[in-house]
């Protein structure tokens, strides 16, 4: 399944805190885990507390980095597809 | 217990409980920091409230925190390479209106002991070990009567060791680095053994020197802290740069104290200089009743053993003698 940046909600149990010019930690509270984001993971990131949607997100990264549009759309669906794995996201 | 229950409480140590990593926090909030140490005030004030429980949260509490806490960012930091007065340093810190000291707080050394044994290739640990770092320094900054306007870290010396991943987590915090002759330094070491000598866990030790925790058992205590002094001139004479000031104890004067306060980007008044300079001549490292400093760097060139002249020879001559000429701008 596609998913839309539009219907994913940060969970309420993560915890997110910047660090080193960019890049994060996520705390999930639920299971106590953390996760080491990059800069473009943190996009996404602050894009989805945002509201943003998933062509807005993909807009910030292609305005930060030198990457063609469909390369950027990827690599945000991949980072979606991850959070909801880790269960750092949920359907809204 | 919500999370929020912790504000205006104070992180006083790092611990393990139940197997479960987390911080001891006590509350705390208002009490001035005036004895030489962060444990002495905090010791002071278990004995005088011993009815106050402490709590224990485990570290991912402390992320959520940090987003709460109204706090000071720090203004300065102060590194060493252990009785070489930083402590004096510390304490004429206080004199400056508003200024919050906190001098070695366990929480803070014993996370970044933890960079120094517990981080992986991939640096994900360093990271998280960093931002509790941050984290833990932003809750003893808490703001409590609302006056508090510095903030000074001092550290302890092992955490010389990792200046370069302090310094990532606050890149424009200007921080000096005190030292002193190493074999006045060693004699004071040797004649009363600091803590962090016996450390029981070798691992940081074992670091420093750049050896294992089998070969720093085969070595004396003179061989063991000349490395360990020798390192900490070496990583200071590295990573200086123009958010740095290097101050041998030979220059420590008011006038030099209050030269370390305008490079931190303060002006001392000088009913504060008056304190600095009062301040100054007292044994820095007693709370209280302290008796008069007296300059010792002769007494201690002749009461160092021949082993300590060796190891110092050996190990921690060259890198200070470097470190001088730094300073000193000789190239």
């Amino acid at each position: 399944m596609i998913m839309t940046a539009s219907n994913l909600t940060t969970g309420a149990h993560v915890v997110v805190t910047d660090f080193d010019g960019g890049e994060g930690i996520l705390v999930d509270l639920n299971t106590k885990r953390y996760y080491q984001l990059n800069e473009t993971a943190m996009i996404v990131w602050k894009g989805l507390e945002q509201g943003k949607s998933i062509s807005e997100i993909v807009a910030d990264f292609t305005s930060s980095y030198e990457v063609e549009p469909d390369r950027a759309t990827l690599s945000v669906q991949r980072l979606l597809d991850s959070f909801q794995t880790y269960k750092l996201v949920s359907a809204g | 217990m919500v999370f929020t229950d912790l504000k205006g409480w104070m992180p006083v140590d790092a611990v393990v409980v139940d197997g479960r990593p987390g911080l001891a926090w006590l509350e705390i909030d208002g009490v001035d920091f005036v004895e030489p140490f962060f444990q002495q005030t905090v010791d002071r004030f278990r004995a005088n409230h011993p009815e106050l429980e402490e709590r224990f949260t485990e570290f991912h509490t402390l992320v959520q925190l940090e987003k709460t806490f109204d706090s000071v960012a720090p203004t300065g930091f102060i590194f060493h390479s252990s009785r070489c007065g930083s402590t004096m340093l510390a304490n004429a810190c206080r004199a400056i209106t508003g200024a919050v000291v906190v001098s070695e707080p366990p929480a803070v050394d014993k996370l970044i002991a933890r960079l120094i044994t517990d981080v992986d290739d991939h640096g994900t640990k360093e990271k998280l070990y960093s931002v509790f770092v941050r984290a833990v320094v932003k809750a003893l900054g808490q703001r409590g009567s609302g006056n508090e306007r510095h903030l000074f870290i001092k550290f302890a010396c092992c955490s010389m060791s990792q200046l370069e991943r302090i310094q990532r987590i606050w890149p424009n915090v200007p921080w000096v680095f005190l030292y002193r002759d190493p074999v006045e330094t060693m004699v004071s070491n040797v004649e009363n053994l600091p803590a962090w000598l016996l450390d029981e866990d070798r691992r940081v030790l074992a670091s420093i020197t750049d050896t294992s925790i089998d070969a720093i058992a085969e070595m004396t205590v003179a061989e063991l802290c000349a490395r360990a002094i020798g390192s900490f001139y070496a990583t200071a004479n590295r990573v200086a740069n123009d958010r740095s000031l290097l101050l041998n104890y030979n220059q420590l004067s008011a006038a030099e104290i209050s030269n370390v306060m305008q490079f931190f980007g303060v002006t001392p008044a000088a009913s504060e200089m008056e304190t600095i300079a009062r301040e100054s001549q007292k044994y820095s490292k007693s709370p209280s009743d302290a008796p008069t400093f007296v300059a010792d760097a002769d007494r201690k060139q002749q009461a160092a053993s021949e082993l300590v002249r060796e190891m110092a020879a050996r190990w921690a001559n060259e890198p200070y003698q470097l470190l001088e000429k730094k300073r000193l701008g000789i190239q």
